[in-house]
């Protein structure tokens, strides 16, 4: 009994060690490179970067995710910024998705790798007031894909829109819920406003 | 005038300089942002006192997004603060599950209205804030970039203060609404980051906390 109990401690603790050391490995490959200047951006494109950020977690205030489709740290305590979580959060998912620069007052189009920590200056409170110089809100209904709906508290981008009351929406939700593509009837609720990206190119 | 003469005048004329640099009291400024004279609060060493009035009825439609307005009530309480080079007011909603902040300085982007240039909402758990709501699309006169960020007061705290550059700057505890700070120390805007050295005082300037809010966008 006595070594059944040493080898239950010692698995224990060698479970908990391989749990840390795979969250600190992934954050050791975040990173803080300058963003790509590009000259073109497309809804398509959009949707096949937010769509890879699918099943990597979310991290209030975060923005670096790789592509194992796992949230490398999925119990971080919420609204904390600081963990060095897995995944971006709402307004960090579509600042990256857009392509949007730090500076509010440009709106070039700059590329952003995944494990570039990056969120951006803007809040879902921000995106629904169009503000910075890239965005501008749209009417809900004719929001598009890769426009996205906005509440003082949350944005998720139209993946797919619907016939039937509601749209594919990918977003990052909260750390239990990860980033995930759901359906949606934001375009319907009243907290919530359209938003839109100027520039694309296609 | 002899050459000796001359060259103790050109050795004293640093020295001048030197000295008129020094004669204002470290750099402590002497007005605030609305050109009112910055009060020193004795006990905390080269403060400037914000200036903080409660307004009733104050009209703060003109910084919330359309979608809010109808959530804060006409008789809201308002925190109004100036400092050294920040304005903002601070006020909740009906059932003070949210508190929202309009932040004061100038709009890079040219799309908010002055005084206006961020606003803020902050969701409330039990009376207190789940993230200090961290701001940094402002600019300051200067265009030196400005953050804003909320500071929730511990038990006991009259004042929080915040090392700007040459200072502590002061604001007061009012009205049961975390306290809006500013700095234009800190920033990496690269990063949509700041830290603020805060240091929280009771009511006669004794030290009650001190300890760096690190705080990111979010949300």
């Amino acid at each position: 009994m006595r070594a059944f109990l040493a080898m239950l401690g010692i698995g224990l603790t060698l479970s908990a060690v391989s749990g840390a050391q795979a969250y600190h490995r992934f954050w050791l490959n975040c990173n803080y490179d300058a963003p790509t200047f590009m000259t073109t951006m497309t809804r398509d494109a959009g949707q096949d970067y937010a769509n890879a950020a699918r099943y990597e977690g979310y991290q209030w205030g975060g923005g670096c995710w790789n592509y194992d489709d796992v949230d490398s740290y999925p119990h971080d305590p919420p609204e904390q910024a600081g963990t060095h979580g897995e995944g971006g959060d709402c307004s960090g998912l579509t600042f990256k998705t857009w392509r949007e620069s730090t500076d509010d007052w440009r709106d070039g189009r700059y590329y952003w790798r995944a494990l570039r920590n990056a969120h951006g200056p803007y809040t879902a409170a921000d995106f629904r007031a169009g503000y910075g110089a890239p965005n501008h809100t749209v009417a809900k209904s004719t929001a598009g894909v890769m426009d996205a709906f906005a509440s003082s508290t949350h944005i998720g981008m139209v993946f797919v829109r619907s016939l039937y009351g509601g749209d594919q929406i990918v977003e990052a939700k909260c750390e239990a819920c990860g980033t995930n593509i759901f359906y949606r009837t934001y375009r319907s609720d009243s907290a919530y406003g359209g938003v839109g990206r100027w520039g694309w190119t296609g | 005038m002899g050459l000796d003469r001359l060259t103790s005048a050109l050795l004293l004329c640093p020295l001048v300089f030197l000295a008129a640099a020094c004669s204002d009291g470290g750099g402590r400024p002497e007005h605030l942002l609305d050109g009112r004279p910055a009060a020193e609060l004795k006990p905390v060493r080269n403060s400037v006192v914000a200036f903080t009035r409660l307004l009733e009825h104050a009209d703060v439609h003109d910084c919330l997004p359309t979608a809010d307005r109808g959530t804060v009530a006409p008789e809201a309480l308002v925190v109004e603060r100036t400092g050294v080079d920040s304005h903002s007011i601070t006020f909740a909603d009906r059932d003070g599950s949210r508190v929202y902040a309009c932040d004061g300085g100038v709009d890079p982007a040219g799309e908010r209205a002055p005084p206006w240039c961020g606003a803020v909402v902050g969701q409330r758990e039990r009376g207190r804030l789940l993230d200090p709501r961290l701001d940094v699309v402002c600019v300051d006169r200067r265009h030196l970039p400005l953050a804003y960020v909320f500071v929730e007061p511990v038990a006991r705290a009259h004042w929080v203060g915040v090392q700007q550059d040459r200072y502590v700057e002061l604001y007061e505890v009012v009205a049961g609404l975390p306290v809006r700070i500013a700095s234009t120390r800190g920033i990496e805007l690269e990063n949509a980051r700041a830290v603020f050295e805060v240091t929280q005082y009771d009511a006669e300037g004794r030290e009650l906390i001190r300890e760096p809010l690190e705080a990111a966008v979010a949300g």
